[in-house]
């Protein structure tokens, strides 16, 4: 019933990482909840519900707690009903997570033949007879991906994670999002092993325009927990794209890159888990003490909330992949599986990583101006509100959530060798050679990359020498004893205010310009003129919003097509009788002309011929005239 | 191990002198007397005397950014390719590294200009953030093509590659690497068609309207960092684009560097006396002309090396 292989117990190990500073974090935050009943009630069954799924060792098993997993999170998004906006995310997160699970349920009927308690490596042998693998894929990518939010399945994220309660945002942005890429790990590499080159090269597409789409749009984003959500898509991306390398590498039989690749994305996974839970709590006692989500009302908050701010920039400093911190870490190994496409034979994929590199690449400088732009509008300059006046550090049990979380990020990066072995234990379980005296073949100073002319990167020697440098610095400026001086903000000479300041929106002003085509922002811009002169006016408003154009597209237009068909079989079904005999008629005619077409001879004219005798006939006899 | 050190504290020390050479080329090339090229170290000096003022408004990011902009680039000064044959280097870190430090770099340098609450700051934060977001995929696939013909991607080891052995089969490959990395040596730098660094136009600036509340020990580590990272940019072009001369004696090997690191200063000054400053949302077409040669680059690489 249950399995407890190494990659089942590390992804254990990174919910339990995840979870236990979210706990402490959810009792300081618990006085601030209603019903403290529901919420803990549920909180708990989905810590408990995520641990089941990854120690499932049947199908019948990880259904249940696969479901139990979206339906606690689904109540916990409900926790505070006051907002509308609230009640339709949930909805809108519980179609999506049921849209998924009917995809893994259709995979498990097919691999399992129906016996639901077989083991995983039986089900290998079906799924090896099956005639269609490649079906079999794309349902465990649309139930997989859908829970874990990658393009074009991410939509309820920015709608579901900024709902719930923070520390639910918290677990289900670091925590539950990587139960779904264990599903990927666990069902690709135990039950459809060898596969095709096409399987790969689709991860890593769907990776490259995750992390792209996700930047894009956190970067448009002035709720700071739908900004968060966003990044989630962006670094599921990342951690998609050292999967899809993974899958090419190993379908081409470069073996030692391919687990290379794999580490970089298990690595990745636990990085983001880190930090993203990390920002979210963040996130989140900023919210308590502002009572707002609008990041343009913060400000200033780093003299009042200094632990906040500080472990707020840990993170940032990590999400944004700069060294030597564990998000760099991670995402050096990505780009280095990427450039070892060099050892690659096939021409025309060889050209075609470098776009996947541009995007990744892309994304980490896109990434850095999102997380300037949210610390810096958070928690830098004046007030901007009242409530960011009054705002003070949050209570003692919510700051030792963070500060613990806080620890697990700086122990992701000061240990990365060590777990770093257990990532190589995970591959030599799912049947690998050991890669990990590759990585580090020279002690634990060193990490290598395994590509024929890969680098070197040395994070705490990195570490040890900017800290050293900078405290040298600042010891020398203590020793000189500079005179300092406190005087009002320069600006030109005009006074500064909190209107004065740059807002969020200004921030991501010049990147939003250009990429107009992609976000076709919404603008309201009023101003109310003095008499009539454009060029004086008291007052003005100005507000741009983003609309996400995968929602459009693939959600809002599949809706209304849709409900067009609805209201033509509507149409349909309240005819006189007559009509249907006339219906009846057309249907044959259809059957019989297309049985003439498919089966005897093809030719243009006798198919335009037809065409042209069904519609009238449909249009005489059934549609009739227009009233 | 005594080279790498004075070498180290030589490029330090010059890095002023490559700033206000430029300034006195380009103020020469327009009829105008020019300043002295010592004029760097007095600034220095000037500001070093002065007390600090601190904003009102600033926080703690204040007191320690300024620190953390130029520690990044000081370490970076350590893992350059070696300026003499046989000298020590570092070989442990890669070129990914050398562009995560000038990140951070960048980033505690756009939080500092964010601190301050002042319009000018956020703007500049603003553009630097938009600018640099744009640098970032074209310096990697630079990075790339050139590790992939160095035959290392640490940027110490590829400089001796590329000076034992130049790939002259790759010499296409190789210009289209350069044509792009010197643009992205001119957009980080905030030279002219992106950046003009002599005005404090609010029209025009980039670099200078972060640091504008700026004085004293703070503004003159800012402008020492400012100096640096145009070191490390024309040193690593000088020693992945024009990788000879290593095999001399080390002074006459220090002085041909030298020498390279003056001829990139030439060129950067007269591109900025001929170049009028590029429109804020001009910049990323020139960017992008960037990126389109690191993918040539690559593409000819492949196509032609397989």
């Amino acid at each position: 019933m249950f399995v407890f292989d190494t990659l089942s117990l590390v992804f254990v190990a990174l919910i339990l990482l995840g979870a236990v500073p979210n706990i402490f974090y959810s009792s300081g935050y618990l006085p601030h909840i209603e019903r403290k009943a529901h919420y803990q009630l549920h909180y708990f069954a989905f810590i408990i519900s995520m641990l089941g799924v990854v120690v499932s060792a049947n199908a019948l098993v990880f259904l249940f707690f696969w479901e139990l997993m979206s339906l606690t999170s689904w109540q916990l998004i409900l926790t505070e009903t006051k907002e509308k906006a609230t009640i339709k995310a949930a909805r809108f997160y519980f179609i999506m997570t049921h849209f998924g699970f009917l995809f893994l349920l259709l995979f498990f009927l097919i691999v399992t033949d129906g016996d639901l308690e077989m083991s995983f490596a039986s089900m290998k042998l079906i799924a090896s007879h099956f005639a269609y693998p490649t079906l079999l894929f794309f349902f465990l990518v649309l139930g997989f991906l859908s829970k874990a939010g990658a393009v074009p399945l991410h939509v309820w994220l920015p709608y579901a994670h900024p709902q719930a309660p923070s520390p639910v945002s918290a677990l289900m942005s670091g925590v539950m999002l990587k139960v779904a890429i264990y599903g990927m790990f666990r069902f690709l590499f135990d039950v459809l092993y060898p596969w095709p080159l096409e399987w790969g090269i689709v991860i890593l597409t769907i990776g490259a325009l995750s992390s792209l789409v996700g930047v894009l749009y956190a970067l448009s984003e002035h709720d700071i927990k739908a900004l968060l959500a966003n990044h989630s898509i962006e670094n599921i991306g990342i951690i998609l794209i050292g999967f899809g390398m993974g899958m090419i590498f190993d379908t081409l039989g470069l073996h030692t890159l391919s687990t290379f690749a794999f580490i970089a994305a298990l690595f990745h996974t636990f990085n983001h888990m880190s930090f993203k839970s990390l920002l979210f709590m963040g996130a989140g006692s900023v919210l308590h003490q502002t009572h707002t989500k609008n990041m343009e009302k913060y400000g200033g908050l780093i003299k009042t909330m200094p632990i906040t701010a500080l472990t707020f920039l840990i993170a940032a400093v990590s999400i944004s992949a700069l060294p030597p911190s564990n998000g760099f870490l991670s995402e050096w190994m990505i780009f280095q599986s990427m450039l070892s496409s060099s050892h690659i034979d096939n021409i025309s994929l060889k050209l075609a990583i470098p776009f996947a590199i541009f995007a990744l690449a892309m994304t980490g400088g896109l990434a850095i101006a999102c997380f300037v732009k949210a610390y810096g509008i958070t928690f830098l300059g004046l007030h901007r509100s009242t409530n960011a006046k009054h705002a003070h550090e949050v209570n003692f049990l919510m700051k030792s959530g963070m500060i613990l979380m806080t620890f697990v990020v700086l122990s992701l990066m000061l240990f990365t060798p060590y777990y770093m072995e257990y990532f190589d234990k995970v591959f030599v379980g799912l049947g690998r050679a050991s890669i990990y005296a590759d990585i580090f073949p020279e002690g634990i100073w060193h990490m290598h990359s395994v590509g024929m002319n890969g680098g070197i990167v040395s994070p705490l020697i990195l570490l040890f020498s900017l800290v050293g440098v900078t405290a040298f610095m600042m010891f020398a400026y203590k020793v000189f004893g500079v005179k300092t001086r406190l005087h009002n903000s320069w600006a030109c000479g005009y006074k500064t205010s909190q209107k004065t300041q740059y807002s969020a929106t200004g921030f991501a002003g010049p990147i939003r310009r250009f990429f107009t085509w992609l976000y076709k922002p919404d603008e309201h811009f009023e101003k109310q003129t003095i008499a009539g002169h454009e060029t004086k006016f008291d007052a003005s408003h100005y507000e741009v919003h983003v609309k996400p154009l995968f929602e459009k597209i693939f959600y809002i237009n599949v809706a209304k097509a849709v409900n067009y068909i609805s209201y033509w079989v509507y149409r349909l079904s309240h005819f006189e009788q007559t009509r249907y005999a006339a219906m009846i008629f057309n249907i044959m005619l259809v059957v019989l002309f297309s049985y003439r077409i498919f089966s005897h001879e093809f030719s243009w004219a006798t198919f335009v011929l037809e065409f042209f005798v069904m519609m009238i006939s449909v249009k005489i006899l059934i549609i009739g005239d227009k009233k | 191990m005594i080279i790498y050190i004075v070498s180290i504290i030589l490029l330090v020390l010059i890095s002023p002198l490559l700033l206000s050479y430029i300034k006195a080329t380009k103020m020469v090339l327009l009829f105008k007397r020019p300043i002295s090229i010592f004029q760097g170290y007095r600034n220095f000096s000037k500001l070093m005397h002065k007390e600090t003022i601190i904003s009102e408004e600033t926080s703690a990011i204040t007191k320690y950014a300024p620190f953390l902009v130029l520690a990044p680039l000081i370490v970076v000064m350590f893992f350059l390719p070696p300026l003499v044959h046989g000298s020590y280097y570092v070989s442990f870190v890669d070129a990914f590294t050398i562009t995560g430090l000038i990140s951070l770099s960048t980033f505690f340098l756009m939080l500092l200009g964010l601190d301050s609450a002042s319009a000018f700051g956020g703007m500049g934060s603003s553009r630097e953030a938009f600018i640099s977001a744009l640098v970032e995929p074209a310096m990697v696939l630079t990075i790339f093509s050139v590790s992939l013909m160095a035959g290392n991607l640490g940027v110490g080891q590829a400089g001796v590659n590329l000076a034992e052995h130049f790939p002259k089969e790759h010499m296409a490959s190789f210009l289209f690497a350069a044509i792009s990395f010197f643009i992205l040596l001119i957009a980080e730098n905030g030279r002219i068609p992106v950046d003009n660094p002599e005005t404090h136009l609010e029209l025009t600036m980039v670099h200078e309207a972060m640091i504008l509340d700026l004085t004293g020990v703070y503004l003159a580590i800012i402008e020492t960092a400012a100096s640096i990272k145009f070191v490390i940019f024309a040193s690593l072009f000088a020693s992945l684009f024009m990788p000879f001369g290593l095999e001399f004696a080390a002074p006459i090997a220090f002085l041909i560097f030298i020498a390279k690191l003056f001829l990139i200063a030439t060129v950067v000054a007269l591109l900025e006396v001929n170049t009028a400053k590029l429109r804020l949302f001009k910049i990323p077409n020139l960017l992008g002309l960037s990126i389109v040669f690191a993918f040539l680059s690559l593409i000819t690489f492949y196509v032609l090396g397989a």
